[in-house]
């Protein structure tokens, strides 16, 4: 092979130098890439037509082409002054001969225009030329990286068709990601995260519910990279792309490249960004002032709604002073002078809950490196520190990362390397508890502005307004669960890479690579005896037949969760690559991966614990159902094994047209699922016609390139959790004491019907840029439709289960990427370039079977993730809301649903779908991004906006119409409810049960109330995520100290956002959710220092 | 030597392709899918497992018990709302009638019957035991659920009023409408049927004894017969139990609902479980139906002061008690006297004494058996209602009784405001949960 491919090349050689005179000379060389040192195959060494001209030469061309070792020799007619070199990716150069030297080593640097040359999947390096599916590329650098903890948070509004959200401001919280919307239901919708080559296990993101405890600080396996060691960020968004991935690549994949050493002198770098974060501010929330909240209280106190009548710091006084009924019947005047006093003296309190829950924050971030190299190896090696406070007190993160990365090349043919990648984070925070109020973010929504935390003395003052219904003796204090628990988590992350290249001959490559993961987590939770949590923890196993006391011994209680994740991955790939008579291109890639994880889980719980001694105390239970339901103890392990096998093929006439192919078969472990669904295929077609190479454009110089892409391919999925049999896990239980069974515990109900998902998508794209790259531009469009999808859906109850998976429906996203480059400006002093991105993405689903039980109407027509609501008409005479029915007239509630006396409706689950009316989509039609960047002599400066548009969410309700619970605070919508004195309100009134008693028990306990058209709302937002102004300090200036290039910038995140009506929300972004954390505003100053 | 490559390359994918089967062969760590009669005993065990203490929830709105200011806000915020009938405001806290958990174990149930044929290694009387326990638990899941969910089958006109739905395969596709009272009473009659053809074993070594056994389908039959009215039915079933089990328990040794008690029949569903045990008080007035000499009243319960009482018989697994002998004898007495006998009044008297002999020191009983035998019919009946609220209470039969029989008015004060459930009351039906509606908008019709 090797010799066919050789003798090829000699032949073009022999072809080319035909014509050589005789009177010339012959010169040699070799021509080697600037990245890497390695030699340059079939790179292009000519004489120009003009330079053969001048030497008065016969011949009309001249040249040759590199040999396998990057080699040349060409016979140059005399006079012939300078020799071109050019090689696809590389800066074309122009070499001068001088007279008296026939050997050059030829030097090529990759170019740098907009469209990068090589593109990497992760299993391929491929050519841009040769490029046929849809990938976006972005280079991390220093500028674009800003002052972020994680690399998910970089992507935002940089990608055409990624979205990437934010849901809470928590410290190191992860961003929501979706790659050309919502591709699967089942499952993770999260794209896959490949580092190096390795695709990363631990990346899901889990829901906006869960993130939404303070002690909840969930980081995916992506926190533990910095991104200062990134290189680039490769974004696979079409099935050409991505099928090489298998079905873990249903929804995207994002490629990081990290940074290699490079041959030269060794470069040291350093970097650090402080950042101040100030105090948020919840004024937009509108929470009621003390003087308000009193206000209403009295005025509820007078009214017939009776909920929680004894709850409230109003209510109380007038308990105590046994006046309760004389103000009832004869308002504020009945009051003696006394008790009007002390009402009105709450009115004087206002505690700033915000200001004394949250504080203004320091972050530091610091990053050291060095990298180098010669001919033979390679190293980069860099450690990382990064530390975030929380704006909630007490709340902070850490990570310590260290990279080593070495390349070795053992001989021309053979390359070996290893890469190290280590973190730590660790995150303290305190105990948060179900009931959710010791979350700050929560608490300060929700406390009474006339609570106090300390008495004068600087005692803890108790709030017994929060705690539900009933007054309790559990005493409550947000200040003294900060003081008294501790949360930590404490991550290790090890991720080794290993791997080996062989350049077998010109045409045959083989490679293989070895990684492992390891991601390691400890929880520990800490409460102390005199905590709120500890308190309920007694009283609820408080025992009359023990006396009254509790059987948990006295102390605290510590919780230890363990768990590990490990992460096996090797893949092994042959390549083969050859170009026969200088048309025809032709490459193949077969390889075969497998992968194996282990998962394992311990918890521990110690009672009676304290924390200087750090012993505990044993629990003696009084029986066994105590001891079940306070397990003191509990493990799980998981092991699946995967096996892939893949090929792709692609061949290229004359660098203009393109036809690629990729295939996969994905196995994967399947306890009680049908054998043949083991092995799932995948694969894709695609063609490239690169027109700006057909010989009546190349002509057209204003035209850079354009090439024109279609790809279609097919992935397909299975539910693992799903059996076909009825399956369950074993598990043991005492039902009477003292004998201890099997037990079979079933899990998901057999579902017989569940067939594969699959996903058929087209991608046809166009890249163009014209005016020396001056304007650069790529279009997508792309259509994705998923057919027999896999949902969870709700059962009905007497199935004996609540929800199973079920193939539902078929859906389609189809859209339009736009990614836009344009050098607007480009003087000698001033450059501006503006990166726009926008796309459209549209989400629709075609077929939807929907249960029987349903009563949410089906989304057949309308994107997955639409609201639908309840079209309001305004409120009746009652302040009761009236609704619109088909025929357009304003109903009530009961007359709407038919509701029976139990206020439950008794239309037909049917006809209950059909009360809903469309109101838009969950989701952003249009996502994107804008960032211009300006250049004056040394200054930078860059305003990076990031946009979702047209959406919809549908909010929590201001106050509930049935259960507003007058003992906590909420925001002054309740002030306009209506009222028989302000009955032109379009809030509703508070209801009082007993009256019109079925619509009562319908709003207190189905969704009608919450389903209402007032609570969903326009969420449109533009964000300026950050503007940034860098200097870059003159070379003159730093040469004198021994400093290479210095860069000091200011960066200014999250300043601005321009959104719908967001009123009584923090962001547009977190409108779903009242107690995410406000999303921080930033201010940065960063150095970066390179020796 | 491009073929030589590619051959050599295939080649080895094919060997990696076989290897691959046993590579991807792993059998998570505890899972299973059940072939076997072992296999088959834990599935069952689990639905076992899975029977809901509901009739102790329900005990809550009987007369039995009392909740007041000093109790835990956790509790007060689970239970009041039950306590006090409050069905249409409760508060968001309140603990919910498991609904889901009664169908869970006719699944299961269901899925053994179907599967009674694809069992493998058992014996054949391991194989019938199984499925007639199958049989069982689908006939007393029907049973418990369409006394809680629907109106009593002596208040109503059970051909015309609609219940639950009766749930009789493993089919987890179809949406169901409510059966009827009566459709549901004749399928549990029908099932016991079916379980007495099947069950082969007659007693289960103490610790298995919640499983059940031939004499258990009687037992059930007898209670389910009376609260259909059917006496002759109860009164028949009742006996045949007494005539193999007729021991009672000495209470001053060990308590009749004990798992180990001589007076065992099935001892599955610990009804006062540990959390309801600790919410509630026993109400005064109904400690007060305990009179002296009664044997009972130190042994069920721990009298703190004059108006604090503490329950004893409850709040673990050794309590557990579904049916005992003691209830035949006043299922007995009752179906006898309301006609379920030739010469009902001397053979309800004759039931009802002998239970009342083992309950009540000497002095107390010969004043019991002088009361007894002078009664008129009207004033025996009341007696066995009100013996069968002592001996059976906190085993989750007031509540029930309460409705099959008078459906009283009852009063309840907490903080000095009354609440009341009036006589005949609608509430004497708990409500179809919620979430059960929401899965399933049939059941509000």
């Amino acid at each position: 092979m090797r010799t066919l491919v050789f003798c090829c090349l000699l032949a073009l050689n022999v072809l080319y130098a035909a014509g050589a005179s005789a009177a010339g000379r012959t010169v040699s060389g070799t021509v080697i890439s600037a990245e890497d040192n390695e030699p340059l195959v079939g790179a292009s060494v000519i004489v120009t037509s003009d330079q053969l001209k001048k030497a008065g030469s016969s011949q009309e061309s001249l040249g040759v082409l590199t040999d396998i070792d990057g080699k040349f020799t060409i016979a140059v007619p005399a006079g012939v002054k300078e020799l071109k070199c050019s090689y696809v990716g590389y800066t074309a150069k122009t070499v001068t001969l001088s007279a008296d030297k026939d050997k050059y080593t030829i030097i090529m640097e990759s170019s740098s225009t907009m469209l990068k040359d090589v593109v990497v999947t992760g299993y391929q390096v491929i050519e841009r030329r040769k490029l046929t599916a849809s990938i976006s590329k972005v280079g991390v650098d220093d500028e674009m990286r800003g002052a972020v903890m994680n690399v998910d948070q970089i992507l935002a509004g940089q990608v055409a068709g990624l979205s990437a959200v934010q849901n809470t401001g928590t410290p190191g919280a992860p961003m929501k990601i979706r790659i050309r919307g919502t591709a699967s239901l089942s499952g993770t919708q999260d794209p896959l995260w490949v580092i190096d080559g390795v695709p990363m296990n631990g990346t899901d993101v889990p829901a906006m519910e869960e993130l939404k405890d303070i002690d909840n600080i969930y980081q995916s396996s992506v926190a533990g990279l910095n991104p200062a060691d990134i290189e680039s960020i490769t974004v696979l968004k079409d099935a050409a792309a991505t099928a090489i991935y298998g079905t873990r690549a249903a929804n995207g994949v994002i490629v990081i490249t990290t940074k290699n050493g490079k041959a030269g002198k060794a470069e040291v770098n350093f970097s650090t960004r402080l950042s101040f974060s100030p105090k948020p501010s919840i004024d937009r929330l509108n929470l009621l002032t003390a003087s308000e909240k009193v206000d209403l209280e009295l005025d509820l106190l007078q009214s017939d709604y009776t909920y929680r009548e004894n709850k409230g710091g109003v209510s109380r006084i007038l308990q105590n002073a046994g006046m309760f009924d004389a103000y009832k019947a004869g308002g504020w005047n009945a009051l003696s002078p006394d008790v009007q006093a002390q009402i009105n003296s709450l009115r004087a309190i206002n505690t700033d809950w915000n200001d004394i829950l949250f504080r203004s924050t320091f972050n530091q971030e610091y990053n050291f490196s060095v990298s180098g190299g010669n001919d033979k190896a390679t190293y980069y090696t860099s450690v990382g520190f990064y530390d975030e406070n929380g704006n909630v007190p007490g709340v902070n993160i850490n990570r310590f990362n260290a990279v080593l990365k070495t390349s070795y090349r053992l001989s021309s043919r053979l390359k070996v390397g290893a890469s190290l990648f280590a973190n730590r984070r660790k995150s303290n925070s305190y105990l948060t508890d179900s009931d959710g109020f010791t979350n700050p973010v929560y608490y300060s929504r929700r406390a009474n502005p006339y609570q106090l935390p300390y008495d004068e003395n600087g005692n803890y003052i108790y709030d017994i307004d929060i705690q539900g219904r009933e007054d309790s003796d559990l005493k409550f204090n947000v200040f003294e669960e900060r003081e008294n628990t501790d949360y930590t988590q404490e991550s290790m992350g090890v991720t080794a890479l290993f791997d080996v290249n062989l350049r077998i001959n010109d045409s045959f490559k083989a490679s293989t690579q070895l990684g492992f993961q390891l991601d390691h987590s400890d929880v520990q939770s800490y409460a102390h005896a005199e905590t709120y949590a500890m308190r309920k923890e007694f009283e609820r196993t408080t025992l009359a037949s023990l006396g009254g006391v509790s059987f948990l011994p006295d102390g605290g209680r510590h919780m230890q969760n363990r768990s590990t994740n490990k992460q096996i991955n090797w893949k092994a790939q042959v390549e083969y690559g050859s170009t026969f008579s200088r048309v025809h291109d032709v490459e193949a890639m077969l390889g075969t991966e497998i992968r194996k994880t282990w998962y394992d889980y311990f918890s521990s719980t110690a009672y009676g614990y304290d924390k200087k001694t750090l012993t505990s105390k044993p629990v003696l239970f009084p029986n066994e159902s105590w001891a079940r339901q306070y397990s003191l103890h509990s493990e799980s392990y998981a092991e699946n094994a995967y096996a892939s096998f893949y090929g792709t093929a692609s061949y290229s006439l004359m660098h203009r047209y393109t036809i690629g192919t990729s295939i996969r078969f994905d196995g994967s472990d399947l306890f009680g699922v049908d054998k043949k669904y083991r092995f799932l295929p995948l694969y894709s077609f695609s063609g490239l016609w690169r027109a700006s190479e057909e010989p009546f454009l190349r002509e057209v110089s204003a035209i850079n390139n354009l090439g024109f892409r279609v790809s279609y391919g097919i992935q397909g999925n299975i539910d693992k959790s799903t059996s076909s049999y009825v399956m369950g896990y074993y598990n043991n239980i005492s039902i009477l004491p003292g004998m201890t069974e099997d037990v079979i515990v079933l899990g998901t109900p057999p579902n017989r019907r569940l067939r594969w998902e699959k996903t058929r998508t087209l991608n046809a794209g166009a890249d163009m840029s014209v005016l020396d790259n001056a304007i650069s531009f790529s279009l997508d469009y792309y259509h994705r439709k998923g057919s027999d999808l896999i949902a969870l859906k709700m059962l009905p109850l007497e199935t004996g289960f609540s929800s199973t998976s079920v193939n539902w429906a078929s859906m389609r996203n189809q859209g339009v990427e736009l990614a836009l480059s344009t050098r607007n400006i480009s003087t000698k002093d001033f450059t501006w370039t503006t990166n726009f991105n926008i796309a459209y993405n549209e989400n629709t689903v075609l077929q939807e079977t929907v249960p029987s039980n349903q009563t949410t109407p089906s989304r057949e027509g309308h994107p997955v993730n639409s609201i639908f609501a309840y079209k309001t008409a305004g409120l009746d005479d009652e302040g009761y809301p009236l609704f619109l029915n088909k025929d357009g007239e304003a109903v009530t509630a009961a007359e709407l649903l038919k509701l029976n006396g139990a206020g439950a409706s008794m239309l037909s689950a049917e006809e209950q779908r059909n009360m809903y009316s469309y109101i838009g989509s969950g989701d952003p039609l249009i996502t994107g991004g804008f960032i211009n960047t300006f250049k004056y002599k040394q200054f930078d400066l860059s305003l990076n906006f990031a946009f979702n548009l047209l959406m919809y969410s549908r909010v929590t309700p201001s106050y509930s119409n049935t259960i507003f619970d007058r003992g906590m605070n909420t925001n002054r919508d309740i002030l306009n409810r209506w009222t028989p004195s302000n009955s032109s309100s379009t809030l509703p009134a508070l209801l009082v049960e007993g009256k019109r008693q079925s619509e009562y028990v319908q709003y207190s306990e189905f969704s009608l109330y919450s389903m209402m058209d007032t609570w969903v709302k326009r969420s449109d937002h533009v964000r300026l995520q950050n503007i940034r102004l860098g200097y870059n300090i003159p070379k003159q200036w730093l040469s004198r100290i021994g400093v290479k290039n210095a860069v000091v910038a200011f960066e200014a995140r999250n300043l601005l956002v321009f959104g719908c009506n967001y009123d009584n929300y923090l962001d547009p972004e977190t409108m779903g959710n009242q107690f995410a954390q406000p999303i921080p505003k930033s201010y940065t100053f960063s150095l970066n220092v390179g020796f | 030597m491009r073929k030589n490559t590619i051959s050599t390359i295939l080649l080895g994918l094919l060997v990696l392709m076989s290897s691959c089967d046993s590579f991807l062969d792993i059998k998570p760590v505890g899972k299973v899918i059940p072939t076997t009669a072992d296999e088959f005993r834990a599935l069952i065990a689990e639905a076992y497992a899975t029977v809901s203490d509901d009739r102790g929830l329900a005990s809550f709105r009987s007369d039995e018990m009392l909740m007041d200011g000093t109790m835990a806000a956790n509790d007060l915020n689970s239970y009041k709302d039950i306590w006090i009938w409050n069905d249409y405001a409760a508060s968001e806290n309140t603990a919910t009638f498991k609904w889901r958990q009664f169908y869970h174990v006719l699944f299961i149930a269901n899925y053994v019957i179907e599967s009674e044929s694809m069992i493998e290694n058992g014996t054949s009387e391991e194989i019938r035991q199984m499925v007639g326990e199958a049989y069982m638990l689908r006939a007393y899941m029907h049973f418990i659920l369409v006394n809680l969910h629907a109106p009593a089958y002596t208040k109503c006109d059970p051909a015309a009023t609609k219940a639950v739905p009766l749930k009789l395969d493993s089919d987890t596709e179809n949406t169901l409408s409510r059966n009827t009272v009566a459709e549901v009473y004749a399928s549990i009659l029908d099932d016991l049927e079916s379980a007495e053809d099947y069950l082969n074993v007659d007693s289960w070594e103490t610790g298995l004894n919640y499983r059940f056994t031939t004499l258990s389908v009687d037992a059930i039959r007898s209670r389910v017969c009376l609260y259909m009215g059917d006496w002759s039915g109860a009164y028949k079933a009742a006996q045949s139990v007494l005539a193999v089990k007729s021991e009672l328990a000495d209470v001053a040794k060990m308590l009749p609902s004990d798992y180990r008690s001589v007076e065992s029949i099935v001892s599955l569903e610990e009804v006062m479980s540990a959390q309801y045990a600790r919410a509630m008080k026993v109400a005064p007035a109904f400690f007060k139906m305990y009179g002296t000499g009664d044997l009972r009243k130190n042994k069920y319960y721990k009298q703190i002061t004059a108006s604090k009482v503490d329950l004893l018989k409850g709040g673990s697994n050794q309590y557990s008690c579904t049916v005992r002998v003691g209830e035949m004898y006043l299922n007995a007495a009752e179906a006898a006297l309301q006609g379920g006998t030739e010469n009902g009044l001397d053979e309800a008297r004759t039931q009802l004494l002998t239970l009342q002999q083992a309950r009540y020191n000497a002095s107390a009983y010969a004043a019991k058996m002088k009361s007894v035998n002078e009664m008129t019919s009207e004033d025996l009946l009341q007696e066995i209602y009100d013996e069968r609220a002592r001996e059976l209470a906190f085993e989750g039969h007031r509540w029930f009784d309460l409705r099959r029989t008078t459906q009283p008015r009852i009063v309840k004060t907490f903080k000095g405001e009354e609440y009341v459930l009036e006589e005949g009351d609608e509430r004497y039906t708990i409500r179809i949960p919620a979430e059960a509606i929401e899965a399933n908008p049939n059941l509000a019709n």
